[in-house]
């Protein structure tokens, strides 16, 4: 009986230490022969014919494509906010093996449309717009900024009616910012109108625009003109950052691009890779022009270039 | 304590159900194991220690190296700032000449390393800059911290953090980031000195280019902080200005120069601080734990490796108690077999101890058998002493039957019957005292089976006749004596028990290659062949009363006891028709019967 059992124990033993021999010499090997992952290539759709004004965006994406492994390619419109075309775009690059798309949308629900129509799975992240059905997209919270906006103009309002410049057309976002804008200003009695931007700006005092193109456009007009309607836009582009300092801009919601860019990218790399992850709304700030050297707002204006 | 006890009664349960080998191979093993186990925590330890203290000298290497490119450029700057001091603002009255042209060529020479030159009176009013001659409005170089520094410390160069330059209308709007190097000047106005402050913008790019290229292992980097842990270059500098990233700068800023291992955000990391000389900024290398900790893949092997020497000890040492313990356990294996009565060899073997142990027990069953032997031969010689002596008396009835006889011959005047009666009763008596001999020949054992006869066919008045024959060549062949008589004794009072003057008893002897074989047969009454088995069973009890087969059961004893299981008597009977018992017995020559006599007597 216990001859048996010590041969057992033998047989064991001797079993133990060959897989462990092999585990020894084969494991390590393996662990150590982990590829890492490829790199992954993320087209960037823009709504815009050229990409100078996403240059800060643009470095962050950078910053994280280099850091998660992924390569980029931006590619603009011929047209501005031309929706056919960002859509026929989409259309290629998704057909041409993009594993993710980062897009700026003109038309969003169009874009997602698109998307929906493709058999491919691939991944899309809107800056700026959302393009709904859980699409994720990096962005402010569009409603808090037109508050906030409100809520500074209100702070220098010493009556007149005040002009809400209507540019949903040509960007989505403007509509839940002027709408929230406009209940703050009705709720505090202030005149509002909203329209599109008008041939002539003397018959206003309070301009409000939504977007950093109408905010640069009534700047110019003003500038131009002999108007002194104070103005204020969202923007955080050196263009803007000037006008700001000028004065011809008195306050602007401001964020950081270079976050939106790095967050957009690190969102679409997450989703290829099946590990999504929450998103939040980016922080933004109120600037007024007598602000912007003050350190905090130095560092959200000016991207630390070399 | 309760579940320690528990266990422990348990371990001590099972160790006694363990063999030997089981015990010696599971302590070997497990102390094996715990020594192997404590050479790799300790290898692992000072592998970690090592790797740890040769990352620190690498990072105080690589930010030394750093430290010495940084302070170049510092040093540059300040150069720039001297020679604008004293070889343009020294040299220059503002009442007949400008700076702007040595600045501009001071400017022009080193236009990659600078952002703008400028020197500005006491007020804060500007005096010269270059390249760009007109100021923005509303600004005020007399509040900015630059300004006052210059004045608070006028001896010292005064280093700012990097902050967006903000004082010249520039129609491209750059904005760039520049740190401001301030030192106190004093300038001459229509011979008249009067204090000022020289600005030289650094451009950020000098500073980054220094940094940026370098590297710690394991994905490790290196930032630059001022005295009071204000950010100058980070690699991922506009992370942490847009809030997707933090550092531990401000910390850094408190640490000493050296090696320091911290833990932030649940990451820990060695944190080399390097204080760059004159502004007090503080160079920080950080290197994340995979740089001197063991790697998963080496601790993956170390594991495997410690599993395998572990299982390679447990082997061996199983083997080793196999041959320690094998002695041990053939030994107990054959103390066993000798408990259930086996006669099994003692092997000696193993080690000392064991050879000894086995070499004793040997030695006490050898002992312990001769005794058991000794015993067994004492106590068959006392039977066989016993029986002889049972066997040599002589009847009472028949002592007492005979003279009874031989007085009833006299008397009835049968002289020569009463002679030839008491001779054979001497006779008888002389053979079966054979001066103590319990050996003698065969025909002397035959004579006193015919002595007997005679004294009996007189007493029983001839009812039966003798015949005794003898093979010729066994005269001299030897018997154990008086063997023959009780048989006879038997056939006459129970074969012969209803004889009239038909009975006939007879004897032979024959010899039988090594055996004598003496039949003594008669044609009495005869018995069933059950009574005659069962007359020689040994399970029989004892009876030393006449008549119940004593005799002949006695004869059988000591023909057994004396020469062994093989001899003996075998009874043949059937009823009405006669009895032969056969004796075998040795067949022993003179020498034979002398050697048998003397051992014998020995025992």
């Amino acid at each position: 009986m216990k001859t048996r059992k010590s041969g057992l124990v033998e047989i064991a033993l001797l079993g133990g230490l060959g897989l462990m021999a092999v585990l020894t010499l084969t494991v390590p090997q393996h662990l150590r022969d982990h590829t890492p992952d490829a790199l992954l290539s993320l087209s960037v759709l823009l709504r815009d014919t050229d990409s100078s004004g996403w240059n800060v965006a643009r470095q962050g994406m950078e910053q994280a494509a280099d850091e998660l492994g992924a390569e980029l390619r931006f590619l603009t419109l011929t047209v501005q906010n031309d929706t056919r075309e960002q859509e026929e775009i989409l259309r290629r690059e998704v057909e041409g093996g993009a594993d993710a798309v980062i897009a700026v949308p003109a038309d969003p629900e169009a874009l997602h449309g698109v998307l929906d129509r493709l058999t491919a799975d691939c991944p899309l992240v809107t800056l700026e717009a959302s393009a709904g059905f859980g699409t994720p997209f990096v962005a402010a919270d569009h409603a808090e900024v037109g508050r906030c906006l409100a809520e500074t103009l209100l702070e220098d309002w010493d009556g007149g009616e005040v002009l809400l410049l209507d540019t949903s057309k040509a960007c989505p976002e403007v509509t839940p910012r002027l709408k929230a804008a406009l209940d703050v200003l009705t709720a505090a009695g202030v005149p509002a109108e909203r329209a599109a931007p008008p041939d002539t700006w003397s018959d206003w005092r309070w301009v409000m625009a939504f977007e950093s193109a109408a905010t640069r456009q009534a700047a110019a007009a003003k500038e131009n003109g002999s108007d002194s309607f104070s103005l204020y836009g969202v923007g955080s582009s050196t263009a803007i950052t000037a006008l700001l300092e000028r004065g011809t801009i008195s306050a602007v919601a401001a964020w950081s691009d270079y976050a939106a860019g790095y967050l957009a990218v690190e969102q679409a790399v997450e989703a290829v890779r099946n590990r999504p992850q929450t998103l939040t709304p980016l922080p933004f700030s109120i600037v007024r022009g007598e602000d912007i050297y003050a350190p905090e707002n130095q560092k959200l204006l000016f991207p630390v270039t070399s | 304590m309760t579940f320690f006890r528990s266990l422990a009664a348990q371990w001590a349960q099972r160790y006694r159900k363990m063999s030997i080998q089981m015990v010696l191979s599971l302590s070997f093993t497990a102390v094996a194991a715990a020594g192997i186990l404590l050479m790799g925590v300790s290898f692992l330890w000072r592998f970690s220690s090592a790797n740890e203290q040769t990352a620190a000298e690498n990072s105080q290497r690589i930010l030394a190296q750093a430290n010495l490119s940084l302070d170049s450029y510092l040093r540059r700057m300040m150069r720039i700032a001297d020679t604008v001091y004293y070889r343009v603002i020294k040299n220059t009255d503002l009442a007949d000449g400008s700076y702007v042209e040595a600045l501009g060529l001071l400017y022009e020479e080193n236009r990659d390393d600078l952002v703008s030159l400028a020197v500005f009176d006491s007020r804060g009013e500007l005096v010269s800059a270059v390249p760009l001659a007109a100021m923005k409005e509303g600004v005020r170089p007399a509040e900015s911290e630059w300004f006052q520094a210059a004045f608070q410390n006028m001896e010292n160069l005064h280093f700012s953090t990097p902050h967006v330059q903000n004082l010249f209308d520039d129609p491209n709007s750059p904005y760039r980031w520049v740190v401001s190097l301030s030192h106190h000047v004093e300038l001459t106005r229509d011979g008249v000195t009067e204090g000022g402050v020289l600005l030289v913008d650094m451009g950020f790019s000098g500073i980054e280019q220094v940094c940026r290229d370098v590297t710690l292992a394991k994905g490790g980097y290196l930032y630059l902080v001022d005295s009071g842990g204000e950010l100058i270059y980070h690699p991922r500098q506009q992370l942490i200005y847009a809030g997707l990233l933090e550092e531990n700068h401000r910390a850094a800023a408190g640490y000493r120069d050296g090696s320091h291992v911290e833990t932030f955000q649940g990451q820990t990391r060695q944190v080399t601080v390097k204080t760059v000389g004159y502004t007090g900024w503080k160079l920080v290398g950080v290197a994340p734990a995979e740089s001197w900790l063991a790697s998963s893949q080496f601790l993956t092997f170390g594991l495997f490796l410690l599993v395998f020497a572990i299982f390679l000890m447990a082997f061996l040492n199983f083997l080793i108690s196999a041959r320690i313990a094998d002695p041990i356990r053939r030994l107990d294996r054959s103390v066993k077999a000798l408990e259930s009565g086996q006669d099994v060899e003692i092997e000696v073997g193993g080690c000392y101890e064991v050879q000894h142990l086995s070499r004793s027990i040997r030695s006490m069953v050898s002992t312990m058998r001769h005794l058991m032997d000794d015993i067994i031969q004492q106590e068959g010689q006392k039977r066989r002493n016993e029986l002889e002596v049972l066997q040599s008396q002589i009847n009472p009835h028949f002592l007492y039957n005979t003279l009874d006889s031989v007085v009833w011959l006299t008397e009835a005047g049968q002289q020569t019957e009463a002679i030839q009666m008491v001779a054979s009763l001497a006779r008888f008596f002389r053979i079966s005292l054979s001066k103590g001999k319990s050996i003698i020949p065969l025909s002397d054992e035959l004579e006193h089976a015919r002595h007997y006869m005679n004294i009996q066919q007189i007493r029983f008045k001839n009812q039966f006749t003798t015949n005794i024959e003898i093979q010729p060549g066994t005269e001299n062949l030897y018997t154990l004596k008086l063997i023959v008589q009780p048989i006879l004794e038997n056939a006459i009072y129970h074969g012969m028990a209803g004889a009239e003057d038909d009975g006939r008893i007879s004897v032979s002897a024959r010899r039988e290659g090594d055996d004598l074989l003496i039949d003594v047969s008669d044609n009495g009454v005869g018995m069933p062949p059950e009574t005659a088995a069962s007359l020689l069973n040994p399970d029989r009890p004892v009876m030393q009363t006449s008549g119940s087969g004593t005799g002949v059961h006695n004869v059988h004893e000591r023909i057994r006891l004396t020469f062994g299981e093989g001899y003996g008597l075998t009874i043949f009977s059937e009823p009405d028709e006669g009895t032969r018992v056969r004796i075998r017995l040795p067949a022993l020559t003179r020498e034979d019967a002398a050697r048998c006599q003397q051992e014998g007597d020995v025992l």
